[in-house]
């Protein structure tokens, strides 16, 4: 086996790759850019070589530096991770030249696929289903419709040159196929000055299914079943499983075969991946193969029980695999959520910024009530470590494994739960919606699933009754341990008032309180029922509230308000204030202030140094004019005005510092 | 007997009304509560002993002998916050639209000597029309005798004012000189003189938003110490500000037990100050990763927010934290910056609350908007209070500390007890650059390639807390991640410090 390899990669994956690494004995090198001097994996790997400036065109994707850093450790081989390098043919044939195992394909397997046109006719001619299209040039609208009809609708009429949703017409019968053709026709040749047009079949609400495959040096492909990735926002995976909830034992078999069809044609031996674009009836199409390990293997892993990176290593050594397709079983289910330094509440825009808290939940194996279940959490960071703008802003990958799909979400659901995270907005409850959907439980999934479920953004969502109970038990709880301390401070006796209101976001309850030896029973007297707290080891200060309601385990996320508290359970978040009956009806009184109306003000997406304001007071700005122009992460960000108007005020100036939400201009 | 009894009842009943029905429901309308509503929210359940219920004014003039009603616009009284006692007045509006007569005033002066003489808090709620006009000169000499009062109690009670409805004219300076000013958004203001008489005087139009509100004093002028959307919010935060504070200056402040280990360390806060000496990070993620829960109040938020005042604790002892923020305008030291914590500053020391600072100061702001504007005045203010300051005084040194701005920041000059650096502490006069550039004028203009070298020099012998440390400036450098631990030892230290200044009449601070 190696005794030292190199890894060029950062972050998450480079931790990974070092863990199994270590596992197996073989030391580790870490390369890394300046900005990842003090990261995780320069810290757990045994040697580290500086290789530049933090951008990645100028450390991570230089082949020399990394060849470099190769010979000046005596490394023996590379594992190139995902990104970067690891799908340059040139980098791997590098390698083989200066005599670098390269952990990974060789360099035929990875140029052969990594041309779109030629890892289709590789596709066709392994016998791998390809979507059914026209690639010859097509005449006349006629030409078009009979071509449709032989394809079978719907279809897709496309410009050669068109992209960005330009020249692109789904056409479901004849008639709109003429028309169709005609369309594009005249928009291809005014965008794009080419006016040449194909069809291909249309898969409507098409879901993402993959096919791991994994070989060796000797000939040898298996497959190691599918992962489903359907959930995607702006073609970014989010939420990924292993297996897929569309799949059955016939379809998997075959997507299987086919996938070792094409690795054994083009000689691959390594871990890579086979995409499928999939319909809803099952019917499958090859898009194109990841000669590489996938962000998301871990869910393979975790239904397999195999190692990747270490089976990678392996082949790339010499070794034979050491089981055949036989062997394998899909044991269980698996689900990873991808948690992105990203604010789900302002349109998912990027929020890089410091982990000022990062408390992620214990891996390894849980129970709860749903049954018992496995936590997996691959990450890169540490609290306090900055999500820097010049890399991927993926935080950590998630991974939880129950028996069954319901129960690998449910523990998904759990996860999300404990893994807290402060300093930068964060995708977490968001995932967390998404595990209490019916349609995703449902696993009537689609690539536009996203785009359909919350057609008009992510805003949390109300909370359920059950919720509603927790949020109350919650409060109550903390509202009771931080008085009774202060009245002990103060000299003042116990708290011996039973009967308080509850107020959720405005809506009031009332309780009876009754402190008992496991917790708290709240009673509920005009829902004539009653709910009980327990095992809550809460302490003022913590941000994470655990604890059992009604049997059911939960962590709840909680800061402290003006007037009371703010709880978050899972995508649901409220303001929760605990109040005598009198206070309560004063309460009730004052009038809910809503948020000022910013319709008419320009503000700071985010906070930042003004760069410019780019208008005056008494000036004209017509929609999509630049108002200013606000440098945040030394990125500049120019901020745009949403409608027209004319400028009343201008808050800061250039050179001010400004907080996300401040008011830069507001309009008359 | 029972009648006689029964008139009582009938008596407070009629008390309680204030000014009747029809005005509490235009004061609810408002989105305010009553008076006593008011009352009944800031204080523990069944605490309140109201004083002074029958009092009614004594004027005659323009058929105001009529027109009385028990109470005369002002509920006074005392109860307890948590257990401990304070004083309350609390202006009625629905009785005479809370103006000021001399029997209201003598109410309020009567619970100000009995605080005084009891040691307990004041706290003011504010929403009042201003003087009683028909009484004349009275109420003028009522107004008087009150601000007398807030200044005799200055530094021996706290004194707390919330501006829950219009606060204007002579009524402004009674808040003015207690110690906090809160107000609550939207229905609070306070102006000397109010928009009619503006735009009489000066042409200038503005709104009572605009000329007083919350946001204008909160952020702009600085006169209040926190604004609060309503009622509720603001009394609840009076509550918890109380726990923090001693009842007079002849107590300590109340130590609570703390749910925070004393030893926790954070291993986060080593990677706080970034590498880049340019970039700024947020000096209250320090704040709130050192003291007890992360439970930190904070005193005027949104004004100056390039130094942070507050109230914290370490192991149950509440401390006041004073600390340049970065994240704004670098954390210098500006006229602001500087009288909001010498202010601060100046209320830990009264009230025997020890101060651990936190130190990141490029220096003094530069340019005539500040020289004109009395910077040098403004911050010999914070000089001042932090040296006449005898409270414990614990010091960490994050990063900067330049120049004159080094001295006033709680340095061990002006009897600093303990102070710390973190290893990333740059103690001198200047930054590097501009240092070379002015012991090395000469070559600054002919040779920049060796001025870059003489940079590099300079500050790989100035700009580390060790310099200052050899000469004993500095206690220690301590690690990041141990700061927490490390300031509450010191604070156990400095438990029975005793340091008393020379007897003077008073000082003469630069005001």
């Amino acid at each position: 086996m190696f005794s030292k390899i190199l890894i060029a990669n950062r972050g998450e994956i480079a931790v990974r790759i070092i863990k199994t690494a270590r596992r197996l004995g073989i030391k580790t090198v870490q390369v890394y850019s300046e900005a990842d001097a003090d990261s995780l994996a320069v810290e757990m790997a045994d040697e580290k070589v500086f290789i530049g400036p933090p951008p990645a065109a100028q450390s991570y994707l230089l082949a020399d530096k990394i060849v470099e850093a190769v010979r000046q450790t005596g490394a023996e081989a590379v594992h190139p991770g995902f990104g970067f390098l690891s799908e340059n043919a040139g980098f791997a044939q590098r390698l083989a030249d200066e005599k670098i195992v390269f952990i990974g394909p060789n360099p035929h397997a990875i140029e052969a696929m990594g041309d779109k046109i030629t890892s289709k006719k590789f596709a066709a001619e392994a016998g791998v289903s390809t979507v059914p299209g026209y690639m010859g040039l097509i005449d006349d609208a006629e030409h078009a419709a009979r071509i449709a009809g032989e394809i079978g609708y719907p279809v897709m009429i496309k410009a050669s040159a068109g992209g960005g949703g330009k020249g692109i017409r789904v056409a479901w019968t004849d008639a709109e196929a003429r028309e169709g053709f005609g369309a594009v026709k005249a928009e291809a040749k005014g965008a794009f000055g080419d006016d040449r047009i194909f069809i291909e079949k249309f898969i409507t609400s098409p879901r993402h299914v993959e096919i791991q495959v994994l070989g060796d040096k000797h000939g040898n492909v298996v497959h190691l079943f599918e992962r489903e990735c359907s959930i995607q926002r702006r073609n970014q995976k989010v939420i990924e499983e292993a297996p897929s909830p569309l799949l059955d034992a016939k379809t998997r078999e075959a997507m299987g075969a086919q996938a070792v069809a094409l690795a054994k044609a083009v000689g691959y031996d390594s871990a890579g991946t086979v995409e499928f674009v999939a319909g809803q009836d099952k019917s499958f199409y090859f898009l194109e193969m990841n000669t590489r390990l996938q962000v998301e293997h871990p869910v393979t892993e975790l239904i397999t029980g195999l190692d990747l990176v270490e089976q990678m290593i392996r082949s790339a050594y010499g070794e034979k695999l050491a089981f055949e397709q036989k062997d394998l079983k899909i044991k269980g289910w698996a689900m990873e959520g991808r948690i992105y330094a990203e604010d789900p509440y302002r349109k998912f825009l990027p929020s890089i910024g410091r982990l000022v808290r990062y408390d992620p939940p214990k891996e390894g194996e849980h129970q709860a009530e749903f049954g018992d279940y496995v936590v997996r959490n691959d990450t890169g960071v540490r609290e306090g470590d900055e999500i820097s703008m010049f890399y991927d802003p993926m935080i950590a990958k998630l991974c939880t494994w129950g028996e069954t799909r319901e129960k690998a979400i449910d523990s998904m659901g759990r996860a999300l739960e404990d893994f807290h995270i402060e300093g930068l907005g964060q995708n977490v409850p968001f995932l967390s919606a998404v595990m209490d959907q019916e349609r995703f439980r449902s696993g009537k999934i689609s690539t536009a699933y996203i785009a359909e479920e919350f057609p008009e953004g992510f805003h949390g969502l109300e909370p359920t009754p059950f919720q509603q109970d927790l949020m109350t038990a919650v409060a109550v709880c903390m509202q009771r341990t931080q008085v009774a301390r202060a009245r002990r401070a103060g000299g003042a006796g116990p708290i011996e008032r039973e009967a308080w209101r509850v107020s959720i976001d405005r809506v009031q309850r009332e309780v009876r309180v009754f402190v008992t030896e496991a917790g708290l029973d709240i009673e509920l007297p005009e829902e004539g029922r009653s709910v009980r707290l327990e095992s809550s080891q809460w302490r003022p200060g913590e941000a994470q509230f655990k604890g059992v309601l009604d049997g059911r385990v939960f962590t709840a996320t909680v800061r402290a308000g003006h007037d009371g508290f703010v709880i978050r359970h899972r995508a649901a978040e409220a303001h929760v204030l605990v109040l005598t009956p009198k206070v309560a009806e004063l309460y009730a009184r004052l009038p809910e202030k809503v948020a000022a109306d910013t319709s008419k003000m320009v503000i700071s997406p985010m906070p930042g140094l003004v760069v410019s304001i780019d208008v005056t007071v008494g000036q004209e700005v017509k929609e999509g004019e630049t108002v200013a122009v606000i440098e945040a992460m030394k990125m500049q960000n120019i901020i745009k005005a949403e409608r027209d108007g004319v400028v009343k005020s201008v808050g800061p100036t250039a050179g001010d510092s400004v907080a996300a939400d401040e008011v830069l201009v507001e309009f008359a | 007997m029972q009648n006689i009894l029964e008139e009582l009842e009938r008596r407070r009943q009629s008390a309680r009304q204030g000014g009747g029905e029809r005005r509490i429901a235009a004061q609810h309308a408002k989105g305010k509560l009553t008076a006593r509503e008011r009352i009944e929210v800031l204080l523990d359940e069944r605490s309140f002993e109201e004083t002074d219920m029958f009092v009614e004014h004594r004027c005659v003039d323009f058929g105001m002998a009529d027109q009385k009603v028990p109470g005369d616009g002002v509920v006074t009284g005392h109860g307890t916050i948590n257990g401990r006692l304070v004083y309350v007045f609390s202006k009625d509006f629905t009785v005479f639209g809370g103006s000021l007569s001399g029997a209201h005033a003598s109410k309020i002066v009567k619970l100000q000597k009995m605080a005084l003489q009891n040691g307990a808090p004041i706290i003011g709620l504010f929403d009042a029309g201003g003087a009683r006009i028909q009484e004349g000169v009275e109420s003028l000499a009522g107004y008087a005798d009150i601000f007398l009062q807030n200044v005799l109690a200055s530094g021996v009670v706290p004194q707390i004012s919330v501006i829950m409805g219009p606060c204007a004219g002579g009524d402004v300076y009674s808040p003015a000189m207690t110690d906090f000013i809160f107000m609550v958004k939207d229905t609070g203001y306070m102006y000397v003189t109010g928009p009619e008489v503006v735009r009489t005087v000066t042409n200038e139009v503005v709104t009572h938003d605009e000329l007083g509100g919350a946001r204008v004093h909160a952020q702009k002028s600085g006169v209040a110490d926190g604004a609060f959307d309503n009622d509720l919010e603001a009394l609840t935060q009076i509550r918890r500000l109380i726990d923090f504070l001693p009842g007079s200056n002849r107590d300590r402040p109340p130590v609570r037990e703390s749910y925070d280990h004393p030893d926790r360390d954070e291993p986060s806060l080593d990677t706080l100050v970034p590498s880049n000496p340019n970039k700024p990070y947020d000096m209250k993620e320090l704040i709130l990763k050192v003291v007890d829960e992360a439970d930190f109040f904070e005193v005027s938020p949104e004004f100056a927010k390039n130094i942070v005042t507050g109230f914290g604790r370490l192991d149950g002892q509440p401390v006041g934290v004073v600390a340049n923020q970065p994240l704004a305008l670098a954390g210098v030291l500006d006229i602001d910056s500087s009288r909001k914590a010498a202010r601060f500053v100046r209320f830990c020391d009264a009230f025997n609350i020890p101060l651990l600072t936190f130190v990141d100061v490029p220096g003094f702001m530069p340019g005539t908007k500040q020289e004109y504007g009395g910077l040098i005045k403004h911050g010999a203010k914070l000089l001042f209070a932090y040296a006449e300051a005898t409270v414990p005084k614990i010091t960490v040194i994050t990063r900067k500390a330049y120049g004159g701005a080094y001295d006033v920041m709680s340095s061990k000059h002006l009897r600093g007890d303990v102070n710390y650096a973190w290893p990333t502490a740059e103690i001198a006069v200047m930054g590097a650059k501009g240092a070379v550039e002015i012991i090395f004028r000469a070559e600054a203009k002919s040779d920049p390639e060796a001025l870059a070298a003489r940079e590099a020099e300079y500050k790989e012998r100035f700009a580390n807390p060790f310099v200052a440390a050899q000469r004993g400036y500095i206690d220690d450098v301590i690690m990041p991640h141990g700061t927490r631990r490390r300031v509450i030892r010191a604070l156990r230290t400095l438990k029975n410090k005793q340091l008393h200044n020379p007897w003077k009449k008073h000082d003469n601070i630069p005001l």
